[in-house]
């Protein structure tokens, strides 16, 4: 019995912390946010360089040869910085489902671009009524002469921008059920979609509205089996929400570092403000969220590397916890530090954003609950 | 990460498994579990648990083996008490015994004291309690006044203590005293292994409020000590007795795997309840919370186990026992509350006329004992916000 992130895991964590730190930390979001998006290409280039975007990816492609656990402590200081980008995607959805579905070419072409950091993925998959029901799935996708052709939107993608590849569900064999979707890889320089910058809360995780005008895509681009693409969907999901509890973790570590920090040193009525109990034990109830949602999202990633009976279980009580816990950690943030809490200049608010980004991106907490009262056949 | 058991930590578990299916009290397997409620009988019935334990050698399992122990890993100490928990095994009523006074005379007691009480703390012959807390020092511990003063080769002591678990059915004490007055409050303290059936021993039950008769008050008059039951040095009884409460080697274990237990029973319990002729389980807003549940069971659990590695790692346990604690006891409470309100008009029934079952009520006012025993959730966080987290420590008067 062991639990625990083993030498190279922490280490991984202590290096990517160092890198991200030395290049401005949380500064590259703010720098992002104000305009400077590509403050982010050298960074994601030197991760790139040692590694880091071919951790799970076999050796063969270049990658590394490790699990969904090894993503976890890179994950988290990705959330640790509040950073933008589609790395949780890249590595947590598009990799394993091409890694388990892709043909042959798919993975030559994909694994050993994403492995060096030339290939970003995110995923095209909401529709007008923005749920997770198969029904609500319509775009469809025509089948002309050797391969699809589609025309319509997808809503609320996040990373349309800087993304190369979007794995796109459509319909290809009409319906309304679970029966008739597919996925296809849409990529960038072969067919090229219309994006619709949408203002959003959270200005370090950008949305876009994708529109597809006549797009072809050829055959060799469908992902997995024709039709019958809704589990891997759901599979993808699931991977993908793990990766989001190990960055939420990160942010969430963060504003207990940050709320203890100031506990130590604001000075009011002539004491540090973190020997009030008030202050105290509130920062106490947010180490303790902390703790819960770590283990939970470290249970959760064990789970995923290791294809348990109880993945998808592990996955939706890590993220309806954990989801919770950073919105309510993030605004405890605030109030710890007073005033200077609720300025923009000072960093708290970047957390409470991309807490509630998080938290209803690919199911809400309650959507979650619902699902592990199902796993557990309640 | 493994989550697994190593063949031997899975024989170990095989063990005490077939042992308690034979050994258990009538209706502890089936799950009836009826405990008698006065003290004349309740007793006896857990003086006898004790000697089947220890007789089965399931008492002391950490003790060395050369002291009737087993030499138990920290890892089988664990399975122990989710085996335990798992049966709902009654109390050992001779925990204070078991688990802290003699691992604490094994570590720090002379020959003398190791040869009188040891073995006879292992078979239950002699049941020990814990005189630490008195009415004007609870979480402020360092405040007591009892005192004792030296008088030839005895010492003589006069106080009250008071909520002493267990002591009207205990033997003898681990009594901590004051000796000196420097002044400072930490020091002048001293431990001493008390006989409580002395003349100068008084001890009174009080009820609490689940109409129970689990701790006391104690009134010492003169109560006579031999020097040679003095533990440690004299005025070095801070230091003893933070030993004493350092060999919970597992920590919360029995808690947390408690907890889980009570989880499960919970689900069961929303799957027998109906409303409307529909079980409610099947009610959203049942489900939603009964999955939050879920969700904060598991994470005290994978905490237990993420801090039982760094214990493994470290040799000793840490301060993240607090968070532990703090959680568990917590989390029990809320979801005793909740269990009850589930049971609507009917949830103010009790006893025999309980609707579900009694032991729901009855656990739920148990439950606001867990967040002031050992240390209120209030003192759990002051520890963990001072020693794990490094926030500045409490005004000190
Ligand atoms: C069922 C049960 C069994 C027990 N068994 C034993 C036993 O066997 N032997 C023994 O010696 N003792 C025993 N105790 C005593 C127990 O350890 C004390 O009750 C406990 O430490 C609290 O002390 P107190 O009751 O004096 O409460 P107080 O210390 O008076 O606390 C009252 C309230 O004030 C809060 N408070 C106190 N100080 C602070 C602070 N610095 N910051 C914030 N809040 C604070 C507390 O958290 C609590 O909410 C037992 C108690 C119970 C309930």
């Amino acid at each position: 019995m062991d639990f625990s992130l083993n030498e190279e895991q922490l280490e991984f964590q202590s290096s990517a912390r160092q890198i991200i730190e030395s290049r401005g930390g949380l500064q590259l979001s703010r720098q992002y946010t104000e305009g400077e998006e590509n403050v982010l290409n050298d960074l994601w280039a030197e991760l790139g360089e040692l590694g880091y975007f071919g951790i799970n990816i076999p050796e063969q492609y270049g990658g590394l040869g490790m699990g969904a656990l090894t993503l976890v402590p890179v994950l988290e200081e990705i959330g640790r910085a509040v950073l933008p980008g589609p790395y949780a995607e890249t590595m947590a959805f598009g990799t394993p489902l091409i890694k388990a579905y892709g043909t042959p070419e798919q993975k030559q072409k994909y694994l050993s671009e994403i492995a060096v950091g030339k290939r970003k993925v995110s995923l095209a998959l909401l529709e007008e009524s923005i749920d997770f029901h198969p029904s609500t799935l319509q775009l469809e996708a025509q089948e002309v002469d050797s391969g699809y052709v589609i025309t319509g939107k997808k809503l609320l993608v996040p990373n349309a921008d800087v993304a190369d590849t979007l794995i796109v569900p459509v319909r290809t064999g009409g319906g309304h059920g679970e029966y008739g979707i597919s996925l296809l890889l849409v990529d960038r320089e072969d067919t090229g979609w219309e994006i619709e910058r949408l203002k959003n809360l959270d200005e370090t995780r950008n949305l876009f509205n994708v529109t597809f005008n006549n797009a072809h895509i050829s055959e060799e681009q469908l992902l997995g089996t024709k039709n019958i693409a809704w589990g891997i969907l759901q599979e993808g999901l699931v991977y993908l929400n793990a990766a989001l509890c190990s960055t939420m973790v990160g942010g969430i570590e963060k504003t207990v570092e940050m709320s203890t920090e100031h506990g130590n040193t604001r000075m009011q009525f002539g004491q540090p403000i973190g020997r009030f109990q008030a202050i105290k034990h509130r920062i106490v109830d947010m180490k303790l969220a902390l703790e819960g949602s770590r283990s939970l999202s470290y249970y959760a990633a064990w789970a995923v590397e290791n294809k348990s009976v109880e993945m998808i279980e592990a996955v939706s009580l890590a993220k309806s916890y954990t989801s919770e816990s950073y919105v309510k950690v993030a605004g405890d943030n605030i109030q710890n530090h007073g005033g200077m809490g609720f300025t923009w200049e000072f960093d708290c608010h970047l957390f409470l954003k991309r807490a509630r980004a998080l938290e209803n991106y690919l199911g809400s907490p309650n959507e979650h609950r619902e699902k592990v009262a199902e796993q557990l056949g309640w | 990460m493994d989550f697994s058991f190593t063949l031997e930590e899975e024989k170990f578990r095989d063990e005490l498994r077939t042992w308690l299916e034979v050994n258990l009290p009538d209706g502890w397997i089936e799950g009836t579990y009826v405990m008698p409620e006065d003290d004349a009988t309740k007793g006896p019935f857990l003086r006898d648990w004790q000697h089947k334990l220890s007789e089965g050698g399931w008492a002391g399992i950490s003790w060395p083996k050369e002291y009737g122990g087993r030499g138990a890993s920290l890892i089988e100490e664990v399975i122990y008490e989710q085996e335990m928990a798992r049966v709902k095994a009654p109390t050992v009523l001779n925990i204070i015994g078991t688990a802290m006074v003699g691992p604490t005379l094994l570590q720090i007691g002379t020959d003398k004291q190791k040869e009188q009480y040891v073995h006879k703390i292992l078979n239950g012959e002699e049941i020990w309690c814990q005189g630490y807390s008195e009415p004007g020092a609870g979480s402020d511990l360092a405040a007591i006044q009892t005192r004792a003063v030296k008088q030839g080769e005895n010492w003589i002591i006069n106080g009250q203590k008071t909520w002493t678990s267990y002591a009207h059915f205990a033997d003898r004490c681990f009594v901590l005293a004051r000796t000196e007055d420097t002044g400072k409050k930490h020091e002048g303290i001293t431990a001493f292994l008390v006989d409580i059936h002395q003349e100068g021993v008084e001890t009174q039950t009080i009820r609490s409020i689940n109409d129970k008769r689990e701790f006391n008050e104690m009134f010492f008059d003169n109560a006579v000590v031999h020097e040679s039951d003095v533990v440690g040095e004299v005025n070095d009884g801070w230091r003893v007795g933070l030993i004493l409460l350092s060999h919970e080697r597992v920590g919360v274990a029995r808690q947390t795997f408690r907890l889980q237990k009570l989880f499960e029973e919970l689900v069961d319990l929303t799957n027998n309840l109906k409303r409307n002729g529909k079980p409610l389980i099947q009610d959203p807003i049942v489900r939603q919370q009964l999955a939050s549940f879920r969700a904060e069971t598991r994470a005290i659990l994978l905490n237990y186990y993420r801090h039982l590695t760094e214990t493994i790692r470290n040799g000793r346990p840490g301060p993240e026992g607090s968070i532990d604690k703090l959680n568990s006891s917590e989390l029990t409470q809320r979801i005793l509350s909740f269990a009850v309100s589930l049971q609507g008009e009917s949830s103010l029934l009790w006893k025999e006329d309980a609707l579900v079952s009694a032991s729901w009520q009855q656990a739920y006012l148990r439950a606001y004992a867990h967040t002031i025993e050992g240390g209120t959730s209030e003192i759990q966080k002051n520890i963990i916000a001072e020693r794990i987290l490094g926030l500045p420590k409490d005004i000190k008067y």
